[in-house]
C-alpha cells in the first residue's frame, strides 16, 4: 500500500510538469492545428541549454528558464517562420514531413554539440525532501510541480485578459473572422508557437534539477504530450493539469508495482484508449 | 450625397476549377451609401465579398478601396484600412463571451486602456447589454448575427459588408435590424453595402442595388429600376422554374 500511495504522490508532481509541456503543445495545435513532432525535442534541447548555462556559468538549474526561457521563445519564432509558416496551405503531409525533419535536426545538433552520453548537472539548490505522514516527498519534485503549475495558470492568465491572448484565442476559434476584425495570423501563429516552445523552457529547467538529458529524450517527452493532450483534450487548461496528473501517476505506479521498463507502455495503452474510446478527450469542447 | 467613390473593383474574376464563380465584375460604391448586393443562390455574391476582403486572391482584377490598392492584401490589413464584414454562415468565437468578441474587434484600433469605452458603445448600440456576458457558443442565430454586427462595428470600419444579416430573423427582428443598420450609416457615416435574399429588408435599405447572376453583373439601378427589369425578373423566375 505504501508504495502505491509513494509512486502515485511521484508520478502526480512530475505529471504537472508533463502538463506544463502539454499547454505548449496544445497551443500550439489548438491555434494552427499543426502536429508538432519536434515538441519533445523542444524539451530536450532545454534540458541541454539548461547543462550548458549551469555548467558554464554555475547557475542553478531552477534559474536557467530566465535565459532560456526568451531563448526558445525566438527559437520558436524562428522555426516558425522559416519552416512552418510556408507549409499552413499545404497538405498535412508536408507539415509532418518538416516537424519529423525538425525534430531530427534538433537531435542532431545536440548529437553533435554533447556527444550521446546523458549529462546532468551538479545537485541543484532544491535537493533533499520532506516527509510527510511517512511518505517521501523529493523537494525537486515538489518544487518542479508548484511551478509548473503557477506557470500554467500564468499562461491561463495571459490568454483570458491581454490583448494578445485574446488574439490568439480568436485566431484559434475562427480564423477567417479573427482576421477581419483586424488580427494578424501571422504573428499571432509566431507567438502561439514561440510561447509553446519556451513553456519547454520552464519545464527543461525544472527537470534538470533532478533528471540527466540525453538526445533521445525528446521522443519520450514528445510521446507523453500527445498523450497528456489526447486524454486532455482540447480547450479546458485545468482538465490539461489532471490528465497530466493521471499519465504521471499511471507511469509511476506501473515503474513500481511492474516492471520499470513498462512505463512507456501504459502511456501507449492510455493514448490507443483514449483515442478508441473518446476521442475528444475527457475535457475537450467537441 | 457625396459622389466620391470608397470601394472601386474593376473586371474582378475569381475562379474555382472550370467554374467562374465572379466573372469580370465592376462597380462603384460611394461614401455614405447604402448598397444591394442580390442575385439567385450560387450567383457569387459571398464570393465577391470574400474576393474583395482579401479571404481569396482575385484570378483576374483590381479592388481599389479609397484610393488604395488592395489586391492581394491580406484581412487583417484591410480591416486596418476601415473594411469589416459579417458571414453568411456564422462565424463566432464560440469560446468567448459577447463582450470579449466584441472587443477583440475593438483592439482593432484601441489600446487596452480606451478599449472598453468602445466595447460598451457598441454593445449598447447593438442592444446587446442583457446577453454581454453569454458565451457566444450558446446564442441563438439571431443574437449571433448581431454579435457579428458589434465585433465588425467595433473595428470601426467605413465599409461594412453585411453577407445575408437577415436570414432567419423574424420579422421583429428584421426591422430592429434595419434600424441599427440605418443609425449606423446616419450617425456614424458608415457605407453599408448588403447581400440579402429577404427583398423586404434590400428594397426598404438600399439606394441602389447591384444584381449578380452566374457570377455576372447583369443590372445596376435604384431598387424600382431593378423590380422592372426584365433580366432581373428572367434571373428569379428561372431560378424559381428549374426548382
Ligand atoms: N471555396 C469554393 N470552392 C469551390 N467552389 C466554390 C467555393 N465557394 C463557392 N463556390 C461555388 O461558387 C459559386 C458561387 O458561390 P457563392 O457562395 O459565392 O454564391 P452566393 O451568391 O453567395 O449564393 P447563396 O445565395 O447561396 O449564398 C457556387 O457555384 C459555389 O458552389
Ligand atoms: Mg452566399
Amino acid at each position: 500500500m505504501d508504495t502505491v500511495v509513494q509512486s502515485l504522490l511521484n508520478g502526480a508532481l512530475m505529471g504537472c510538469v508533463y502538463a506544463l509541456i502539454t499547454l505548449g503543445l496544445s497551443l500550439i495545435f489548438g491555434v494552427m492545428n499543426v502536429v508538432n513532432f519536434a515538441h519533445g525535442d523542444f524539451v530536450m534541447l532545454s534540458m541541454y541549454f539548461a547543462f550548458f548555462i549551469g555548467s558554464m556559468w554555475g547557475v542553478d538549474a531552477v534559474f536557467t528558464p530566465a535565459i532560456t526561457f526568451p531563448l526558445l521563445f525566438i527559437v520558436g519564432v524562428v522555426a516558425y517562420y522559416a519552416i512552418i509558416d510556408g507549409t499552413l496551405r499545404q497538405k498535412y503531409v508536408t507539415q509532418i514531413a518538416v516537424t519529423v525533419g525538425l525534430m531530427t535536426f534538433l537531435r542532431a545538433i545536440t548529437q553533435l554539440m554533447w556527444k550521446a552520453q546523458p549529462r546532468a548537472l551538479p545537485y541543484s539548490l532544491i535537493q533533499g525532501s520532506i516527509h510527510i505522514a511517512g511518505y517521501n516527498i523529493m523537494l525537486s519534485r515538489l518544487i518542479s510541480a508548484v511551478v509548473s503549475i503557477l506557470a500554467i495558470g500564468g499562461v491561463s492568465l495571459f490568454l483570458s485578459k491581454t490583448w494578445p491572448g485574446r488574439a490568439i484565442r480568436a485566431a484559434s476559434d475562427d480564423l477567417d473572422a479573427a482576421s477581419l476584425v483586424g488580427v494578424n495570423y501571422r504573428w499571432t501563429y509566431a507567438l502561439a508557437f514561440g510561447l509553446g516552445s519556451a513553456l519547454t523552457a520552464i519545464a527543461g529547467g525544472l527537470l534538470m534539477t533532478f533528471q540527466q538529458v540525453d538526445p533521445t529524450m525528446g521522443v519520450r517527452f514528445g510521446l507523453l504530450s500527445w498523450c497528456v493532450l489526447a486524454l486532455a483534450g482540447l480547450g479546458s487548461i485545468p482538465g490539461l493539469l489532471i490528465s497530466g496528473i493521471i499519465v504521471g501517476a499511471a507511469e509511476s505506479l506501473s515503474m513500481a508495482l511492474w516492471d520499470p521498463r513498462a512505463r512507456s507502455l501504459i502511456v501507449y495503452l492510455i493514448f490507443i484508449l483514449v483515442l478508441w474510446v473518446r476521442p475528444r478527450g475527457l475535457f475537450g469542447r467537441k | 450625397m457625396s459622389s466620391k467613390p470608397i470601394l472601386q473593383v474593376s473586371n474582378l474574376t475569381k475562379r474555382f476549377g472550370n467554374l467562374v464563380a465572379v466573372n469580370n465584375v465592376t462597380l462603384q460604391i460611394h461614401e455614405g451609401e447604402i448598397v444591394g448586393l442580390i442575385g439567385p443562390n450560387g450567383a457569387g455574391k459571398t464570393t465577391f465579398f470574400n474576393t474583395i476582403t482579401g479571404l481569396y486572391t482575385p484570378d483576374e482584377g483590381r479592388v481599389i478601396f479609397k484610393g488604395e490598392d488592395i489586391t492581394g492584401v491580406p484581412p487583417h490589413k484591410i480591416c486596418k484600412l476601415g473594411m469589416s464584414r459579417t458571414f453568411q454562415v456564422t462565424k463566432a468565437f464560440t469560446e468567448m463571451t459577447v463582450e470579449e468578441t466584441v472587443r477583440v474587434g475593438a483592439y482593432n484600433r484601441h489600446g487596452e486602456d480606451d478599449v472598453m469605452e468602445k466595447v460598451d458603445e457598441v454593445i449598447s448600440f447593438c442592444g446587446l447589454e442583457e446577453i454581454r456576458h453569454q458565451k457566444c457558443g450558446d446564442l441563438g442565430l439571431a443574437s449571433l448575427r448581431r454579435v457579428e454586427l458589434a465585433r465588425a462595428m467595433a473595428t470601426e470600419p467605413d465599409l461594412l459588408l453585411l453577407d445575408e444579416a437577415g436570414a432567419g430573423l423574424t420579422a421583429a427582428e428584421l426591422a430592429e435590424l434595419m434600424e441599427i443598420l440605418r443609425q449606423l450609416n446616419k450617425e456614424q457615416s458608415v457605407t453599408l453595402c448588403v447581400v440579402e435574399h429577404v427583398m423586404q429588408m434590400v428594397m426598404g435599405l438600399c439606394e441602389r442595388i447591384f444584381v449578380l447572376d452566374a457570377g455576372e453583373l447583369i443590372a445596376e439601378g435604384t431598387p424600382e429600376e431593378i423590380s422592372n427589369n426584365p433580366r432581373v425578373i428572367e434571373a428569379y423566375l428561372g431560378e424559381r422554374a428549374i426548382r
